[in-house]
């Protein structure tokens, strides 16, 4: 038996460290017209460690789905694509932005507020999880 | 096709050039086809609101979640600086074309007054609406869907300027630089009133 519970411990504490290694910074939500069923959280994700991170999962409370996407422009053409990992390097932050990747919200349980967040769980292909609340604010762009 | 050709010219140009707008203005006016798109309180809007006033369109989906959004509220700080360089009745509107009225139709006019309360968001049948893409030079494809039934539309970003008579007279391309497209807005006004005035 004990050698199991060294393991687990072993384990715990690696994953506690890892998660430390990344850092979630500045998560929101846009405030998104009424009726409209995809919204998008935007975030800074840091790795202050020395090995590549990959983040491989993202769930939201309060939308029916979550998924990590990607706008790109070409040849004047603004399209949209799901990712499934997304790498950050070491001493690398990778920023969601408009226009970029996003945290792709489908289907809001109810309607959303100014001020109301919406908790974001991210998984990371190591094991890490970190939970992040994001805030639902204004949209500030072009100013 | 040779248009197309000469305003991709014209759009590089200035890319290499310099940071200036990403915008172009058209050596021919382009007329647009009849058209009347409609939103679900059954308001109308067809050719004749396009006269007497400057009109940019931009066309999009509703269920867009980031690049639409984020081009309408940079349009907002586009159109606010405009305000400050033209006479107020130049000032101009803006609408948002939904090319996905199966999904928006019932809801689209709430959309775009989100952005400002002068904005304005409406929808159209198919045909309508591909003949208006088709003459001010856009694109959109609705893609496949997945699995859950949803689907993603692809479409072009570039935004029509349309002039007090009714014709396409310019494209801008994001991102929209409030200065700098107040300044090609307020430009392109002033070769309208000339040309208008020979």
């Amino acid at each position: 038996m004990k050698p199991y519970l060294v393991t687990l411990t072993l384990a715990l504490g690696a994953t506690a460290a890892s998660a430390e290694e990344m850092q979630i910074e500045g998560a929101y939500v846009p405030i998104a017209p009424p009726g409209v069923i995809a919204h998008a959280a935007y975030l800074a994700l840091e790795n202050t460690g020395d090995t590549t991170r990959s983040l491989i999962g993202v769930s939201a409370n309060g939308y029916g789905m979550a998924h990590l996407h990607q706008s790109a422009e070409s040849d004047g053409v603004a399209t949209m694509s799901m990712i499934h990992q997304l790498d950050i390097a070491p001493r690398q932050t990778v920023k969601l932005q408009p226009g970029g990747f996003h945290i792709m919200l489908m289907r809001p349980n109810g309607p959303t507020a100014i001020g109301d967040t919406v908790p974001l769980t991210f998984t990371f292909a190591n094991g890490a999880v970190i939970n992040v609340d994001a805030t639902i604010r204004h949209c500030d762009a072009g100013s | 096709m040779k248009r197309i050709l000469s305003i991709c010219a014209l759009i590089c140009a200035p890319i290499i050039t310099s940071a200036q707008v990403q915008g172009v203005m058209l050596d021919t006016p382009v007329d647009l086809p009849d058209f009347t798109f409609s939103d679900e309180n059954n308001a109308e809007y067809s050719n004749g609101d396009l006269t007497d006033k400057w009109t940019i369109i931009m066309i999009g989906f509703l269920t867009c979640p980031d690049v639409c959004p984020f081009t309408l509220g940079n349009l907002e700080a586009a159109v606010a600086e405009t305000g400050m360089r033209v006479r107020p009745d130049n000032v101009p509107n803006v609408w948002f074309l939904s090319v996905d009225p199966d999904r928006d139709s019932e809801y689209v006019s709430e959309y775009a007054p989100f952005f400002h309360p002068d904005f304005r968001s409406m929808t159209g049948e198919r045909d309508q609406i591909d003949a208006f893409i088709e003459a001010t030079d856009g694109f959109y494809r609705l893609m496949p869907p997945d699995s859950t039934g949803y689907y993603e539309v692809q479409h072009s970003s570039a935004v029509s300027v349309i002039a007090p008579d009714g014709t396409l007279r310019a494209k801008l391309q994001p991102p929209f630089d409030p200065g700098l497209t107040a300044e090609f807005l307020a430009r392109l006004q002033l070769t309208y009133r000339k040309e208008q005035s020979q």
